[in-house]
């Protein structure tokens, strides 16, 4: 029984981490149609740079907020070059483009960093053991900045004027047009809130799972896939598709075999694009072209 | 219809014609012209620079980028200078190949080294036979030379070092492991040696779990290795995975003696495992623990000598990495100084290897044994405070 409780919290954790990068992928295209294959790479920014913040000598919160400020930096620049633009958009033209500025970042990460991983500290706290599982510190802060982070964003879209209007944008492109909401600055939000999605799974994994300059490869896959599940436009299935994925991964190492961990993802994927292409907490299963 | 099809075979027949002229115009890899006799003498590396095995590759890079530039300070090999050829194989075993092919295709290497783990190197391996070309693994499984005819290597052995687990582990009394192992290469047939070692001396393995090279979650394989109850437990891996799983063995709380393999020999996993590296035993070369060795060790000086030059060029300690790449470019040099580039001679030379004392060991090679290391070139070695400790 402790085993399976211990898979699930080791699962839980790594969940979480899909989770804030898959809400990154709802997030930009639930409002702009962009499948942003980038996503990833805002989590490996993300840790690098707090990791020289703190080599710099800053402590250990600030390095983490600079890197959230650089992140939506580098999201919103990548929105406003790169996706901007492009006159046409669509979901493919989307993910062509953003596998490009994907590369790109990574060339970049390994020119300036290398290509060594190395881990921030972790953040205060001891160590517990509850009932014969084993809980890292670090593992409940995951936890709990996730539990925040989900519901911020959803108290954005749900009860600010903001994130009103990138709902209506989602929803209405032309009617939120007609009543005055430019869908260029929509999106430009989108991305932002998209890099700090990304940026604090970066800064939260990498004292567990070490960042590097192609960190954000499996990362930006898995948490795509965790969206998916939630059928791409939903925060709360992106959340649940992400926990459900690293419990299932976690799980399957344990008991089958840790071989098979990374393929629970991609076997997931193509399960669900077949069944149910609308996702799997969708309310209707219904393909959006 | 027709017409098209004649063209194509018109085309067809230049095309070869061309490529048979080319052909013609390229000497054989390995045959030498002229111009080659009086040109730089080439040595080809693939390293795992980038990827899963970067804490490997890079090390290795840097330490050949080092020593070729003291050599060619120095005069080169008999005043000629020595270029040193660097390829990337993305720690993939497709990109060793690849890399392997155009350094003996495209830059005509005298001699080829790595590549820095076992897998890239087995893929190495078939290219380096068939040209062939004489080539230096700096890995560490022992398929990579087993039966081989060209292909040498550097780090020592598998099965010494599991030679030295089994003599301590039976010492202490431990009679059963359980192994947590890298499912690459590396990982490849270590059990089976632990079994072959153990058997006689009654210690055996009784679970293996597996973890992959690159992997950053070690709960399910240390529950599991926790289950099985074992009196000790081996981590057969390279940093960071090896030090991110000895952080998880902490953590869920094994409690039982740990034993590494001597893939561990770099400050990456010192950092990566840092406290929890406390009171593991590994064998290790020498190198790491260069400080503690008394002054009668035939390797001292080498290794010293070694360690100051790479201080002075890179502010950081060499790794047991390092110091592979360092033995590989040595053996490597010492062949083109003494028997030139024309490849049968050179692995004849490095067949006849003896008593050659470098970083990772003494070494003394034969046509059976291209790797020539020993049990005793590996010291126990242990952790403390983010620190190798030679255990006495």
């Amino acid at each position: 029984m402790s085993d399976l409780l211990q898979f699930v919290v080791a699962g839980l954790s790594s969940g979480a981490i899909y989770a804030l990068v898959a809400m990154g992928f709802v997030a930009v295209f639930s409002v702009s149609g962009v499948i942003n294959l980038a996503q990833g790479e805002f989590a490996a920014i993300a840790g690098l740079s707090a990791l020289s913040f703190t080599d710099a000598g800053l402590p250990l919160p600030v390095a983490m907020l600079l890197a959230l400020l650089v992140v939506a930096v580098v999201a919103v620049l990548m929105q406003r070059l790169a996706i901007a633009p492009v006159r046409r958009m669509t979901t493919l033209v989307s993910i062509i483009l953003t596998l490009g500025v994907s590369t790109a970042l990574k060339a970049l990460l390994l020119l300036i960093y290398g290509p060594q991983g190395r881990g921030l500290a972790p953040l205060p706290g001891a160590d517990l053991v509850i009932g014969g599982v084993s809980v890292r510190a670090q593992e409940l802060w995951i936890l709990g900045i996730t539990a925040v982070v989900a519901v911020a964003v959803a108290v954005f879209y749900d009860r600010t004027v903001l994130g009103k209007a990138l709902r209506a944008c989602a929803e209405q492109p032309i009617a939120a047009r007609l009543v005055g909401i430019s869908p260029k600055a929509a999106a430009t939000v989108a991305f932002a809130v998209a890099g700090l999605l990304g940026a604090v799974a970066g800064v939260l994994a990498s004292p567990i799972q070490l960042t590097q300059w192609d960190s954000g490869l499996l990362l930006g896959l898995k948490g795509f896939v965790a969206a998916t599940l939630g059928g791409l436009v939903s925060i709360r299935g992106a959340v649940l598709g992400g926990l459900v994925l690293g419990v299932l991964e976690s799980l399957t190492a344990g008991y089958i075999d840790s071989g098979y961990r990374d393929a629970v993802a991609f076997v997931l994927l193509i399960v669900v694009l077949v069944a149910r292409p609308g996702g799997v907490f969708g309310r209707h299963a219904e393909a959006r072209v | 219809m027709f017409g098209s099809a004649k063209r194509l075979a018109v085309l067809l027949a230049a095309g070869a014609l061309l490529a048979a002229g080319c052909a013609e115009e390229q000497p054989a890899p390995g045959a030498q012209g002229g111009e080659a006799e009086t040109g730089p003498f080439k040595i080809g590396a693939v390293l795992d620079i980038t990827g899963a095995g970067a804490s490997l590759g890079v090390p290795e890079r840097d330490t050949l980028t080092l020593l070729t530039e003291q050599l060619n300070a120095q005069g080169g090999i008999d005043g000629r200078q020595v270029e040193m050829i660097i390829e990337d194989n993305a720690s993939t075993e497709d990109g060793a190949a690849r890399a392997a092919t155009k350094l003996i295709t495209e830059d005509q290497v005298d001699i080829l080294l790595g590549a820095s783990r076992t897998g890239p190197s087995l893929a190495m391996r078939p290219i380096a036979e068939s040209t062939p070309i004489p080539m230096i693994s700096l890995a560490a499984n022992a398929a990579i030379v087993n039966g081989s005819q060209w292909v040498f290597k550097t780090a020592q052995n598998d099965s010494v070092v599991i030679e030295n687990i089994v003599r301590d582990a039976a010492s202490k009394g431990y009679r059963t492991l359980a192994l947590a192992r890298d499912a690459s290469g590396f990982g490849e047939g270590v059990r089976e040696l632990f079994d072959e070692i153990g058997g006689p001396q009654g210690v055996s393995v009784v679970a293996v779990e597996s973890f992959a090279p690159d992997a950053t979650d070690f709960t399910a394989q240390m529950v599991n290795v926790r289950n099985a109850n074992a009196d000790a437990v081996v981590i057969w891996g390279i940093p960071p995975a090896a030090g991110l799983a000895q952080k998880a063995y902490v953590q869920l709380g094994v409690g039982k003696p740990v034993y590494q393999s001597h893939g561990i020999g770099n400050q990456v996993f010192l950092d990566t495992a840092a406290e929890a590296a406390d009171g593991l035993v590994a064998p290790l070369g020498r190198l790491v623990v260069a400080d503690q060795l008394p002054e009668d060790d035939p390797q001292k000086k080498v290794i010293t000598d070694f360690v100051a030059a790479y201080r002075a060029e890179y502010d950081a300690a060499p790794s047991t990495f390092a110091g592979h790449a360092y033995d590989g470019f040595q053996l490597a040099v010492d062949a083109l100084r003494n028997a030139g580039t024309e490849p049968d001679a050179i692995r004849q030379h490095l067949e006849g290897v003896d008593d050659f004392v470098g970083v990772s060991g003494t070494f003394t090679m034969s046509p059976d044994d291209h790797s020539g290391l020993t049990a005793d070139d590996l010291v126990l070695v242990t952790v403390a405070n983010k620190q190798f400790q030679l255990v006495q």
